[in-house]
């Protein structure tokens, strides 16, 4: 911004800032994308992989994510031990009943450069599973980013003068007697 | 006695961009406001009184179809294809799917709605969807006096194709030639409209 100070316009370029994501009846995926662009810094045009750009993201009421599709059942994930009949496979319920931090923690760590600098950038990621943030972390945070998916409204949320408004599709016949 | 229905008109703009997730009504004038009750019992009837010297008849007379607006399309075999909805409805759109369904959540029967074949196949998965999405709450079984549901895991889902007790973990995920995929949504789906450039995948 040309009306900043030059000290200013330095601080607002280079702090690190504090992202808030809620993360309830959203996809981890389209979460965790939107979390490692922002731990990496690539939403900054001073981007540079050796100049630890990233910022601080923190993600709340990741119990309440929401998968697409039966990847509740279907995703797997695996690990081993290192030692013999140790290789231990988990479906996604089992694991977010384990740790609800889990499953978004895997994806960002996935989506994050293979590098040394990655654990750096994991610790500067903030799961909460539930809305409820301690202070200090509260008083960080600069800016809410929107959610990726628009929630759908159940039928119970509309009022009854939009139920109303919406027109019958079809006409039930004189006889006709359930429902 | 027979249903009170009181009707209203309301004029100006009637636009439905709200409730469905692509707004393809047109602007609609005059639109008679049903009362709640009326919708739920068998026809709507009028109650008339005629006073014919010592004889007092009264009769309820069904008002019914004359009642509703005239869908767009009125050529249509199917009321789908009458409304011009052909490929605009989704899972969300429960406004739609909500007229289709008995109060304990199953599909009315074809030859009751009218719809043809594949709408109605479109529309029995779109409400299995939106009854695993949890967007239908109050449409439950009744289940039997006394039985206490086992506590489940509540978790969130949208899309899912397959029931939730009858699908296996993926324990081998095979190389990138040969994928599992976990598919997304319903192939029945594939030639609704979407107006962005990317196609819509359901192979996750």
């Amino acid at each position: 911004m040309s009306s900043f100070s030059r000290s200013a316009q330095q601080w607002a370029t280079f702090a690190r800032s504090w992202y808030l994501i809620d993360a309830r009846m959203q996809p981890p995926g389209k979460i965790s994308t939107m979390c490692s662009i922002r731990l990496q810094g690539k939403h900054k045009p001073i981007y540079h992989a050796l100049s630890d750009c990233g910022d601080h993201v923190v993600i709340m009421n990741t119990r309440h994510i929401a998968f697409s599709g039966n990847k509740w059942e279907q995703k797997v994930y695996s690990s081993h031990t290192g030692y013999p009949g140790g290789f231990k496979q988990v479906t996604a319920v089992q694991l977010h009943q384990k740790d609800p931090r889990a499953i978004i923690k895997l994806a960002v760590y996935g989506m994050l450069p293979r590098n040394l600098l990655r654990r750096t950038m994991m610790q500067r990621l903030h799961l909460f599973p539930d809305d409820d943030l301690p202070e200090d972390i509260l008083k960080n945070l600069t800016e809410e980013l929107p959610q990726p998916r628009r929630i759908p409204r159940k039928l119970s949320e509309y009022t009854q003068e939009e139920r109303d408004a919406f027109p019958g599709i079809w006409v039930p016949p004189e006889d006709f007697r359930m429902k | 006695m027979a249903a009170r229905c009181v009707w209203s008109t309301v004029s100006g703009v009637w636009c439905l961009a709200s409730s469905l997730s692509r707004g393809v009504f047109q602007k609609i004038n005059k639109v008679p406001l049903i009362c709640a009750g009326s919708v739920q019992c068998r026809g709507i009837r009028q109650v008339v009184e005629k006073t014919d010297g010592k004889t007092t008849t009264i009769e309820g007379i069904s008002v019914g179809a004359s009642q509703w607006p005239q869908p767009p399309n009125p050529e249509g075999r199917c009321p789908i294809c009458r409304w011009n909805l052909k490929h605009k409805y989704s899972y969300e759109d429960v406004l739609l799917l909500g007229q289709f369904i008995r109060s304990d959540g199953g599909m009315l029967p074809r030859r009751v709605t009218g719809l043809c074949t594949e709408e109605h196949n479109k529309i029995a998965i779109c409400v299995k969807m939106a009854h695993r999405a949890g967007l239908l709450p109050d449409h439950r079984p009744v289940l039997p006096e006394g039985h206490v549901p086992k506590p489940k895991p509540q978790l969130n889902r949208y899309l899912t194709r397959w029931s939730v007790r009858s699908v296996k973990p993926i324990l081998r995920k095979g190389l990138k030639w040969c994928k599992v995929r976990m598919p997304v949504g319903d192939p029945c789906l594939k030639n609704n409209v979407h107006y962005s450039l990317k196609p819509v995948y359901m192979k996750h």
